[in-house]
């Protein structure tokens, strides 16, 4: 199967591209074209499948663009990973709409953008899977990450939306919900220290008492992206070490 | 199975524990356990279609389980011939399919004892050899019915609506432990709980106004528990995996 990972430059897309490599041949967009090219990079010298695509999921315009770019070898595309994402911290007193605009633009409007560029090639071939980077924020909230939540929820209800829609015509969409990952969007914006702190604060909510790492997501995409979810669809499932159960 | 074969499971020889195992789902679960190399301790009051399984890494015991006596005697003899446990699925359940004021008090006590009381001790009987490991995964059988109810099965929605919370809470007790705990909660399934209610030809139409355009399968279903039992799951703890081919949605 060719699967399109967005966000696969780092964190969770990375590794959920390496992880499906071994199996499929992996595009990896990311607006950062050097990390994805040095994700496929890594892919091609361990003997499998990968090409790196540039793309802004947010810009209609950057979206063709990379649908132009990815090539024929890799087509058509049978699975999608929806997980560009961008994260900024204010309270919503103070979100600009700037701020804002990236925040939902890149996690709602780049999940639409996405899926409708690639859905045709899957409804042609009657069969496809999706797979929407959702969170623990899609159900719960939290303080300073307005702009994030509302996306997160968003991804959450679009993903059902997608799933009522194209389940009948053989495409399955779900969601993976992580909770705390160990990644850089995690660290960004933070000083080391500052990072480190926000990690144990993290840790110490956590039943399981530690992050997961991008490994464990990438396994729970590799699950949904396989026979194995052959009945499941508008579900969204949370590697989470037990944070938020419902 | 192919590329769908889960990865992530003990073939070392541990045991995995599978109560109800002699039909429907679990005794889907138990063959798919085997066909991916691993251990399977399968209990059920009868054997039934186990009789035929003839595999060296499958080990029957008759056992109900109310009997907490009788479950903690197989879970010690099981992780002493196969050197441990590494999971559970209490999956044995029993469903009356009678009207709210017609559920007699017989029946709910058993149905409750069963589905709900029978996962609570299995744990306890299984959960040292657990601890003693380290690890481990427990799954439990939860329903779309207990969120969203439906008719002539109060019995059964009460037990499953429990099971939810049974979970939860193990699964926080044990979060630090590296033993995780999760549900499956399946939509119509096509087996023998809903075939003695419904006619063939019901469960067909049920199937085919559903999403996928289909019923779904005991194979759609052990997939699901494999993976939650799998180290595929290692962050996935509390939750609940919803295997209904997208027809209830929130």
């Amino acid at each position: 199967m060719n699967v399109l990972i967005t966000g696969g430059g780092s964190g969770i897309g990375a590794a959920t591209a390496k992880r499906l490599a071994d199996r499929h041949v992996v595009v990896i967009a990311d607006r950062n074209k050097a990390a994805a090219d040095a994700v496929a990079a890594e892919i091609v010298s361990a003997g499998g499948k990968a090409i790196a695509v540039e793309v802004d999921v947010s810009s209609a315009v950057s979206v063709k663009a990379m649908m132009e770019a990815i090539p024929g070898v890799a087509r058509p595309l049978g699975g999608l990973f929806n997980n560009a994402g961008i994260n900024i911290r204010q309270p919503i007193d103070e979100i600009t709409e700037l701020g804002w605009d990236a925040v939902v633009n890149t996690h709602v409007k780049g999940v639409l953008l996405v899926s409708q560029a690639v859905l045709p090639e899957m409804l042609a071939a009657k069969r496809g899977v999706v797979v929407n980077t959702a969170s623990d924020y899609s159900i719960i909230g939290a303080p300073g990450l307005g702009a994030y939540c509302a996306a997160k929820a968003a991804v959450y209800s679009l993903t059902k939306v997608m799933a009522m829609e194209f389940t009948s015509r053989g495409i399955r969409v779900n969601a993976v919900g992580p909770g705390p990952i160990d990644t850089p969007m995690l660290r960004a914006g933070r000083a080391p220290a500052e990072a480190e702190a926000r990690l144990e604060m993290h840790k110490a909510k956590i039943p399981m008492k530690r992050m997961g790492r991008p490994e464990e997501v990438a396994a729970v995409v590799d699950f949904l992206l396989s026979e194995r979810a052959s009945y499941i669809a508008g579900q969204i499932i949370h590697p989470n070490g037990g944070l938020v159960m419902w | 199975m192919g590329e769908s074969l889960q990865k992530g499971l003990d073939t070392s020889g541990l045991a995995y524990v599978v109560t109800g195992a002699g039909s429907g789902i679990n005794l889907a679960i138990t063959r798919a356990l085997l066909a991916a190399g691993c251990t399977v301790a399968a209990w059920d009051v009868k054997a039934g279609a186990l009789a035929a399984e003839k595999s060296a890494r499958l080990h029957f015991t008759a056992i109900d389980v109310r009997d907490k006596a009788a479950m903690v005697k197989a879970a010690d003899e099981s992780a002493t011939r196969c050197g441990g446990i590494a999971g559970l699925v209490a999956g044995a359940g029993v469903m009356v399919h009678a009207p709210f004021l017609e559920i007699s008090e017989a029946d709910f006590d058993r149905t409750l004892a069963i589905n709900l009381k029978g996962p609570m001790l299995t744990v306890q009987a299984v959960l040292p050899h657990l601890r003693a490991a380290g690890k481990g995964s427990i799954v439990m059988f939860a329903s779309m019915l207990a969120r969203y109810a439906g008719l002539n099965a109060g019995d059964y929605i009460a037990s499953k609506g429990g099971v939810l919370g049974l979970a939860r809470t193990l699964a926080l007790e044990l979060a630090e432990t590296g033993i995780r705990v999760n549900t499956v909660s399946p939509m119509v399934i096509d087996t023998p709980m809903p075939q003695a209610v419904y006619s063939r030809e019901r469960m067909e139409a049920r199937g085919k106004s559903s999403p996928m355009g289909r019923l779904g399968t005991v194979d759609d279903v052990a997939a699901g528990v494999l993976f939650l039992l799998s180290d595929d799951a290692s962050f996935v703890t509390g939750q609940d995996l919803r295997v209904n081919g997208g027809e209830r949605l929130f």
